[in-house]
């Protein structure tokens, strides 16, 4: 695998150099000078507690390659999902008791509700001006990875025409291909998940036709699942033969080892979903925090973000398909990033979250 | 009330750990936000929201109807599989009594997705019947199914229980049936069952609880159609409104708890008038197995039949899944098959870490956890004033709790209560939390033991000077021993697939099984979750046999 | 000494009052039978002076010293009250050897275990278990079984030994030589003892005193002289012996002798009981064995038909019939149906 192979030149590189400066606190090239006081003081905290969406195998590269940059700052990384993590933190926090340093979630939306609530330490890392702009909000919340959003397809029962290209072309599909997906369409149950909540709240503001939209839906009969595992498993299966607002992360790690994945960027916008990151300001171990979130941001860390945990990096300046780059040059302007920042508010919002629960369950039951 | 100190400090723990987390669910009910902010107000906001909410009575009427379901399933084949393999002569018994407790220790969202496998829409035995048949006969989402697995799947929580009950009969109340002339059927619906009533009715009760609970199966099997029940509706409140509701779950359980207070009541209303069947006096005879005759073929039936369907039907879904790198519609399995999933499964870096955690639990903390039981049972042994009522309430209204919001809870616990705050993250915190859920169930799998001890051998040493602590230790204990054996290995199976009840206590280094699939599965690694699951199967399956070999009998 | 006291005690399940008001006493070196039919409350009465069951009023005094006193509802457990209680089913630990068994109460008094192993030993030995230490109850015969079950309750000493229903486990041939064996036993250890039984030959012969009990009260008690030769009702009467009942009319009382008659006889007999008015109904009764086959007519004697007669190895036993009823007497030699005459000694009939 090539870009394995050249991950881990990269990495042997680095070592290589910075070999002889283990000994003592290294600065990263283009740092401020006083990012060695830094490091000391992360040192002498001697970890960093993180709680994150991302599984650990996927984080394990990320881990070892920051334990490699900076021995003796040992990474406690709890994965949990993303309500859990919303929990666990409250919880803890208002308790006063240990919490995370820094928290990490696919939830965009509860991340910058946290951060609103005022968890999150203000750092203006090094690493900002390499960062698009919509992926930062206040110096508190980063985005640090890039996935888009897709329609999944099972490639053994759809061919042709019959795989949509895009979202209009999604409505075409169920209605003029109605005997082949009536009754095998999925998607999440938005009731239920939070991150599908949010991708349909941001379909309805790309998508100038979306109540149309989900009228069609309704009527293809749609099956709601509440995780992506198990829409993908249905596809995949047969039981269900197309799927939309799936992380392509996970659809193209699937599609790897799985001849029945399909993957399509639909043409006409292609939503991109962000990991949010933030340090949490009661941070027991603050400068390890700011270390870590450094880290990840950085070119070395992005390039891993891509190109091993295959996550997609934000960075315009990391190679890879999976990339900010490499996919604005296939996708270009149909890529519509969800920003990281306080519109994603606005649906938290009770008497608005539900009036829009009940507008999307009339206009799916309603075309009966 | 006569009550020593050791009886009353017993209880007095119990109820504490039980009326903490209890507590605080209570408490968070009546507010309008998490108790620990500081803008919360009381009212009962809660309440009013989830009774206007059209899904929570969509969701209490599918858990009734699961739950009634269940009851009517499970208790009467799981008092019949008792019968057939404690009283009569069933080919076979040895090596089915294993096989029976393999619902117990397998994650129910592993064996609702073994379903999925076998007998989803696209499942190969779907497609095999579909090419026999021209047809699928059965759908596994609809209501009817989901209840049917769920009963199906409870039937070895009411064996358990009946069967230990059925051992402490003498064989002459059936040998004087079969003179009259009843078949073994007749014997075991009119003689036999009868006289083990309250087993029967306090597992009824039980799995009725466990039917409010259920969340993996109804999860996988129910989401297709939409078929909510209150556990994933209190998974739909964690995202309804945006962040977690806590207040909105609170509600929910209060509503739980107050269907199974009754329950409860109705139990004890029906022990009571049952008085006349727990009387067993005098020696228990030689006990000898009822020889079915012509009857062995059909009971061998009805056994094999709930074997396939509840095990083998599952089982072979997972361990296909595992195996191969597609399935479905159109694929054909010789094309597929893969070692692959095993290898990633043996690559994970906490996979190790988490099955030695996992048998950690089982092993160490299960017998913990039986020493409490047993500790609580003692304390209603014999006794029926005023504090064994209160104990018997106290125990089962924990398992009451979804284990989604029981988590929660305990983590607030943790969190909000200054002596145990410094136990947070540690594995006991964990423990607890899974033996005050589970109270109900190992407790009363000990006490089963303790009433198979005659009254007169405790009577005869109080007679000769001992007080009551010294007659447990020096004889009801002792006397027990296969008891309190056959109830560790259980609580092992059910500490050992657990997950819920303890997600927020556990972190890296305290991670287990349960946590990895979960993991797993939310990435969209189905067949790593196979995978892992069968290694997971296998591996207790063959402590089970280890175990039974070694002597250490289910009765004794 | 009085070694036990029972004064005025009440005891109920629920709603079911079991004791009524029974009072007794048991001295230094006395065997009591508790005596009576089946849910006449014996075993209850035995298991509260053991403090197994609560009573609701009343006193129990061991020693003097009360254990029990419903007023001031002071109770002493079970476990302090020092009693030796011998079960029913022996109730052995069926987990300790035949040795640990017996040695459970001495090691629960913190004897030291030197003088444990001798007082066992010889406890075993006196009942001729000796050489059964190690083994484990389900290894003896009932008999065995039975005699250490009394070991277990006489190793400690106790001021009193309670038993229930020792005999009737065992064979009908072993209970007339155990009958013997443990009177014997309980002489010679100079025990105090409490036995409940429902044999009335088991509680004549192995009792100083016998209290009979009917439905919860004291019928009677008295030697066993006294419960056979003298029974002060005819609930009394009835329990103990083998007896012939015949009713009648009161048709004349004399100085203390009522005149009992019926169609086509008469018969006098010793007044019992209450005063009895001429006409009333009256019951009298005769031990069988007082009835006596005679040649001929005289003073109290009935000629009756012989129904038929039963070879019983010692003695023949003849059915007469009296009008409704039926009458038994005994007799040495077989005799032919047809009449006979009865002689009913007026003194051995007694008319309640």
């Amino acid at each position: 695998m090539k870009h394995i192979r050249k991950a881990m030149l990269g990495s042997l590189l680095t070592l290589v150099i910075s070999a002889p400066l283990l000994a003592q606190a290294q600065v990263p090239a283009g740092y401020p000078a006083n990012y060695a006081d830094t490091i000391a003081a992360a040192k002498k905290e001697g970890k960093v507690v993180i709680y994150s969406t991302t599984d650990t195998a996927s984080a394990n590269p990320l881990i070892k390659d920051f334990q490699s940059l900076y021995p003796g700052i040992s990474v406690e990384y709890n994965d949990m999902n993303s309500t859990e993590l919303y929990n666990r933190f409250i919880s803890e926090r208002a308790a006063g008791g240990g919490s995370a340093d820094v928290l990490w979630s696919s939830s965009m939306d509860l991340q910058i509700k946290l951060v609103n609530d005022g968890s999150a330490l203000a750092y203006a890392s090094p690493e900002l001006p390499h960062v698009p702009n919509w992926a930062v909000w206040k110096n508190e919340a980063f985005g640090t990875t890039y996935e888009p959003i897709a329609i999944v397809y099972n490639k053994r029962l759809l061919s042709g025409d019959e795989i949509p290209q895009s979202h209009a072309d999604m409505m075409r599909v169920f209605t003029q291909k109605a005997e082949k997906v009536k009754g095998k369409v999925t998607t999440y149950d938005i009731e239920k998940s939070g991150v599908g909540f949010m991708l349909i709240t941001q379909d309805s503001k790309h998508n100038p036709a979306f109540w149309d939209f989900v009228k069609a839906l309704g009527a293809a009969g749609p099956r709601f699942q509440s995780s992506s595992g198990t829409m993908m498993e249905r596809i995949s299966s047969g039981e269900n033969v197309l799927g939309f607002n799936i992380f392509s992360s996970y659809a193209l790690l699937r599609a790897k080892k799985d001849p029945s994945i399909g993957v399509v960027y639909p043409k006409d916008y292609t939503l991109v979903m962000s990991r949010v990151m933030f340090a949490s300001k009661g941070a027991k171990n603050p400068n390890a925090a700011k270390l870590w979130v450094d880290y990840i941001l950085s070119k070395r860390g992005q390039t891993i973000v891509a190109n091993q945990a295959e996550l997609g990096s934000i960075r315009a300046d990391v190679e890879g398909d999976q990339t900010l780059a490499g996919l604005t040059k296939t996708l270009g302007a149909t890529l519509k990033p969800i920003p990281v920042g306080p519109e994603l508010l606005s649906f938290l919002d009770q008497t608005k979250r539900l009036e829009f629960l009940k507008h999307w369950q009339q206009a799916i039951k309603g075309s009966k | 009330m006569r009550a020593s100190l050791p009886r009353v400090s017993v209880i007095g723990l119990t109820a504490l750990a039980v009326f903490l987390p209890l507590g605080l669910i209570f408490y968070q009910s009546m507010l309008n936000a998490p108790f620990f902010m500081p803008n919360k107000t009381i009212g009962a906001g809660a309440f009013e929201f989830i009774f206007a909410d059209s899904d929570f009575w969509d969701s209490f009427k599918n858990s009734l109807v699961i739950a009634g379901g269940m009851v009517l399933i499970a208790v009467p084949l799981g008092g019949i599989l008792a019968f057939l393999m404690v009283r009569t002569d069933l080919p076979g018994r040895r090596w089915i009594e294993p096989l029976l407790l393999i619902p117990v220790f397998v994650s129910p969202m592993v064996l609702a997705f073994g379903y999925v496998v076998s007998a989803g829409p696209v499942g190969f035995y779907s497609v095999w019947a579909k090419q026999i048949l021209g047809g699928v006969p059965w759908n596994v989402y609809s209501l009817t199914s989901i209840a049917i697995i769920a009963g199906l799947t409870h039937v070895p929580h009411v064996y358990l229980y009946s069967s230990s009950a059925l051992k402490s009969l003498g064989s002459d109340v059936e040998e004087a049936a079969r003179m009259t002339g009843s078949s073994p059927f007749q014997v075991a619906r009119d003689v036999s069952l009868p006289m083990v009533t309250p087993s029967l009715l306090y597992s009824g009760v039980l799995v009725f609880f466990l039917g409010f609970e259920i969340f993996g199966l109804p999860l996988v099997l129910g989401d297709p159609e939409g078929h909510l029940v209150l556990a994933t509706y209190l998974y739909k409140l964690t995202n309804k409104l945006g962040t977690p509701s806590y207040h909105l779950m609170a509600a929910v359980a209060v509503c739980i708890v107050a269907v199974t207070f009754p329950l409860v009541m109705l139990q004890r209303h029906l022990l009571k008038n049952a008085g006349k069947y727990v009387t067993v006096k005098g020696k228990a005879g030689r006990q000898r197995p009822l020889p079915l005759g012509q009857w062995r073929w059909v009971a061998a039936a009805i056994v094999a039949l709930w074997l396939f369907l509840t095990i083998i039907v599952p089982l072979s879904g997972i361990a296909l899944r595992a195996f191969v790198s597609q399935w479905g519609e159109g694929i054909k399995l010789s094309e597929v098959l893969t070692l692959d999933h095993f290898r990633t499964v043996f690559e994970q870096p906490t996979l190790v870490r988490g099955i030695v955690n996992t048998v950690l639990i089982g092993v160490v903390g299960g017998a913990l956890a039986v020493a409490c039981y047993t500790a609580v049972g003692l304390t209603t042994h014999r006794r029926n004033d005023g504090w064994a009522r209160f104990v018997d309430y106290l125990v089962l209204v924990p398992r009451a709790v979804p284990g989604l919001l029981a988590g929660l809870a305990f983590l607030w616990v943790f969190l909000f209560f200054p002596p145990l705050a410094p136990l947070r993250g540690t594995i006991f915190s964990v423990w607890l939390a899974y033996t005050v859920v589970w109270l109900a169930y190992g407790m009363r799998l000990v006490s089963s033991s303790l009433l198979q001890v005659g009254p007169e051998l405790e009577e005869a040493a109080r007679s000769v000077g001992a007080t009551r602590g010294q007659v447990n230790r020096h004889v009801t204990l002792p006397l027990i021993r296969f008891g309190l054996l056959a109830s560790w290995l259980l609580v092992f199976m059910i500490f050992e697939r657990e997950y819920s009840t303890g997600v927020y206590l556990l972190g890296p280094g305290t991670e287990v099984i349960g946590s990895l699939l979960v993991s797993l599965w939310s990435t969209g690694g189905a067949d790593m979750v196979a995978a892992l699951s069968l290694i997971n199967v296998v591996l207790v399956a063959a402590g089970l046999t280890i175990a039974l070999r070694f002597g250490v009998n289910l009765h004794d | 000494m009085t070694k036990l006291a029972v004064q005025d005690l009440h005891l109920s399940y629920g709603d079911n009052a079991i004791l009524k008001g029974v009072s007794m006493a048991l001295q230094q070196g006395e065997v009591v039978s508790l005596l009576g039919p089946s849910g006449s409350g014996k075993t209850t009465l035995l298991r509260a002076v053991a403090g197994l069951e609560v009573p609701l009023r009343g006193v129990i005094q061991i020693e003097d010293k009360p254990v029990f006193d419903g007023s001031k509802n002071f109770e002493v457990a079970a476990e302090k009250r020092n009693l030796g209680l011998v079960f029913q089913s022996y109730a052995l630990w069926p987990h300790k050897t035949v040795f640990d068994n017996v040695a459970y109460g001495l090691k629960l008094r913190s004897v030291p275990s030197g003088e444990i192993k001798q007082r066992v030993d010889n406890a075993l030995q006196n009942l001729g278990l000796g050489h059964l230490g190690d083994r484990l109850p389900h290894q003896l015969s009932g008999g065995q079984q039975q005699r250490v079950a009394i070991a277990r309750a006489l190793v400690y000493n106790p001021p009193v030994i309670l038993m229930d229903e020792p005999l009737s486990n065992l064979d009908a041939k072993l209970r007339e030589e155990a009958r013997a064996w443990l009177r014997e036993l309980i002489l010679k250890m100079q025990l105090s003892a409490l036995v409940v039984t429902h044999d009335q030959n088991e509680a004549m012969a192995m009792s100083d005193r016998i209290l009979l009990l009917n439905n919860g009260v004291i019928e009677q008690q008295g030697t066993p002289e006294e419960m056979y030769g003298r029974p002060q009702t005819l609930f009394a009467a009835d329990f103990m012996g083998s007896n012939n009942k015949i009713e009648g009319t009161v048709s004349e009382v004399r100085n203390g002798a009522t005149l009992l008659a019926g169609p086509g006889w008469s018969l006098w007999g010793e007044s019992r009981g209450g005063a009895k008015a001429s006409g009333s109904k009256a019951t009298a009764m005769i031990r069988l064995e007082r009835v006596r086959v005679a040649e001929g007519p005289g003073e109290n004697r009935v000629k009756l038909p012989l129904v038929t007669s039963m070879y019983l190895g010692d003695k023949w036993e003849y059915l007469f019939h009296l009008g409704e009823m039926r009458l038994r007497a005994y007799g040495r030699e077989s005799l032919s149906t047809g009449e006979q005459w009865l002689e009913i000694p007026k003194n051995d009939l007694w008319v309640f």
